[in-house]
């Protein structure tokens, strides 16, 4: 019997090289915090935690949040979590929360062994199509949203590993700020609401 | 990503059998998950063929190369590379043209960020004798 070898080309090319060059640009040069006006809403979506519970995006205005998407196959993620862990730890009781949403396929079968060898102490979400179409697609992982006390993305989005001293200062930036509602408060009179006009 | 077809193969009724090797190129500065890798949350790099014509033996993947991201080390190829598949014809495959068709499943990274699995559709022209 006789045969010939073929070959096959398959070319990784590995999606787009625009973003690729997006992304290095977006590490090496940080943009500050964005005017308050100039910030946008996060979108809010609903998902499930690892235990069944339906959590919002909404329930966490009122707080700064650190809103990763990740995934359980994804090296450089995996990198940011123990800087998480530490955050969460350390700024929970200012106000702030970490929120992980997991893109994993495989669900929580894959998610939720991961969740206790790395002894997440953050809450997880699993992540879906939906979510990832509100917040650009998410080609790339990890991407991180850092969002004010009054629900809006206070920075451009990070894609890819960011350091640790990053994430820091942008989240004790937002933990001095007030919410955007708290300063009009502040505005006000404090005894407006009682000075009752009198007549005579 | 981008598939190049690939050239049609020659392979006749009996027991030996004929290799057809797939050439992948990787850009450079990212890596796939190689078939095997280390940790078990990663993806592996896995290539599958459909039912057809010919039948599938022995898939062999190249060595892979150890890379270390952060603290881990990763088993990953980079670069190009080739998979070699392993065919017989299938005793009811009939003479003539036909065509196998395969997925190539990886998931690929650099040392910044991942991007989420996916697969190449890969149709191999067969000329059956």
């Amino acid at each position: 019997m006789f045969f010939t070898r073929s070959k096959v080309a398959v070319a990784v090319a590995l999606g787009s090289i625009a973003l690729f060059s997006a992304c290095s640009n977006s590490q090496s040069v940080r943009a500050s915090a964005k005017a308050q006006k100039d910030r946008k809403p996060a979108p809010n979506f609903t998902l499930s935690d690892a235990n069944g519970k339906s959590v919002s995006l909404a329930e966490y205005k009122g707080k700064v949040v650190l809103l990763n998407f990740w995934a359980t196959w994804c090296g450089p993620c995996s990198l940011e979590i123990p800087w998480f862990k530490e955050f969460e730890q350390q700024y929970k009781s200012q106000g702030f929360a970490v929120l992980g949403v997991s893109m994993d396929d495989d669900g929580w079968q894959a998610v939720k062994p991961y969740i206790a060898e790395h002894k997440i102490n953050y809450r997880v979400l699993l992540g879906n199509d939906s979510v990832s179409q509100l917040y650009g697609g998410l080609d790339a992982l990890p991407t991180t949203f850092i969002i004010d006390r009054d629900g809006n993305i206070a920075y451009p989005p990070h894609i890819g590993l960011v350091g640790k001293n990053e994430y820091l200062s942008e989240i004790q930036g937002l933990l001095g700020d007030k919410p955007a509602s708290a300063a009009l408060d502040s505005l006000r009179p404090p005894s407006a609401a009682l000075v009752v006009p009198t007549t005579k | 990503m981008t598939v190049e077809p690939g050239s049609r193969i020659t392979a006749k009724h009996g027991p030996a059998g004929v290799t057809q090797a797939l050439n992948v190129n990787v850009l450079p500065g990212f890596h796939v998950n190689s078939n095997k890798p280390k940790d078990e949350f990663l993806i592996p790099l896995k290539l599958t063929w459909d039912a057809g014509p010919l039948e599938a033996g022995a898939i062999t993947y190249p060595q892979a190369e150890d890379i270390k991201v952060g603290k881990d080390v990763l088993a990953v190829f980079t670069g190009s590379f080739t998979i070699q598949t392993h065919f017989r014809v299938r005793d009811s495959a009939a003479h003539g043209p036909a065509v196998m068709t395969g997925k190539l499943r990886y998931q690929a990274c650099n040392n910044e960020m991942c991007f989420r699995p996916a697969s190449i559709d890969i149709r191999l022209p067969v000329e059956i004798e």
